[in-house]
């Protein structure tokens, strides 16, 4: 019961402020519900018993990405932005787009309203541990080359030559 | 009443569907980028219930939403870092100002 109470809480300020990210005209406020957002997505993963995965999401998304969006934000914002309209001119086509979407997802997703689970969740770190350093040894050096690789590229990216050229 | 796999899909069609229409619709690129973190995140979300409900031994559904996230912050800081190099070389960060490849 309190787990229902949990997930609709944390559903309900996910779905809430992430409408309300693509649709404000402020783009410091979209930043700000976005981390939100990525907040109460954290607390679903933890009505889910992923433990690990509700300690990175707050880690990795609400203390990186959204503090990096808000800083971008801040960088290259203008005070004209702040009231300007941010949806362009096909939003009707792009809603239609969502809706065709959303009656695909719909049906899918029906069909799975008899899975129930089974047990309690049982603390998932030191299994990720264990799969990360044996059987996803390969791919978790793979995906520390990329974030190595990303790491240059952002530094290559924005440097500025030097000889005054910007 | 109890929590099934069906709810935890539609709060990940939601999401999705909400980064759909932001990245389908916004003019400034870091509102696309926001909204394709969404779309990570309901991809996210999924993964964790399958692996909790379809297969509650074990725990690679949470390792694939680790690689997830993983790749998501590579991708964010790589393009924010793009858009920084146009907003300082051509000072817009609009999408319909940014079209130069339109031939």
């Amino acid at each position: 019961m309190i787990e229902s109470i949990a997930f609709y809480m944390m559903a309900g300020v996910a779905l809430g402020s992430a409408l309300l990210v693509v649709t404000l005209r402020n783009t410091v406020h979209c930043a700000l519900f976005l981390g939100l957002s990525l907040a109460g997505v954290a607390g679903v993963f933890g009505t889910l018993g992923a433990d690990f995965l509700f300690a990175s999401q707050i880690l990795i998304y609400v203390g990186g990405i959204a503090v990096l969006m808000i800083f971008a934000v801040m960088l290259m914002g203008r005070t004209s932005d702040l009231t300007l309209r941010q949806v362009n001119q096909e939003w009707l086509a792009g809603l239609l787009v969502c809706a065709i979407t959303a009656v695909g997802l719909w049906r899918a997703a029906k069909a799975c309203l008899s899975a129930t689970a089974s047990g309690s969740p049982a603390a998932s770190t030191r299994p990720l541990g264990r799969l990360m350093l044996g059987d996803y040894a390969v791919p978790f050096e793979l995906i520390s080359l990329v974030l190595t690789a990303a790491l240059l590229g952002a530094i290559f990216f924005t440097r500025r030559e030097a000889g005054g050229r910007k | 009443m109890t929590l099934t796999l069906g709810h935890y899909l539609f709060l990940g069609s939601g999401l999705f569907i909400i980064g759909i229409f932001g990245a389908l619709t916004r003019r400034s690129v870091i509102g696309i980028l926001m909204s394709i973190e969404l779309i990570f995140n309901a991809a996210n979300v999924n993964l964790a219930a399958f692996n909790r409900f379809l297969h509650p031994d074990g725990v690679t559904g949470q390792a694939f939403a680790l690689f997830i996230m993983t790749v998501a912050a590579a991708e964010v800081v790589v393009g924010l870092a793009l858009v920084l190099a146009i907003y300082r070389s051509r000072d817009k960060i609009y999408m319909e100002d940014i079209n130069i490849m339109r031939g």
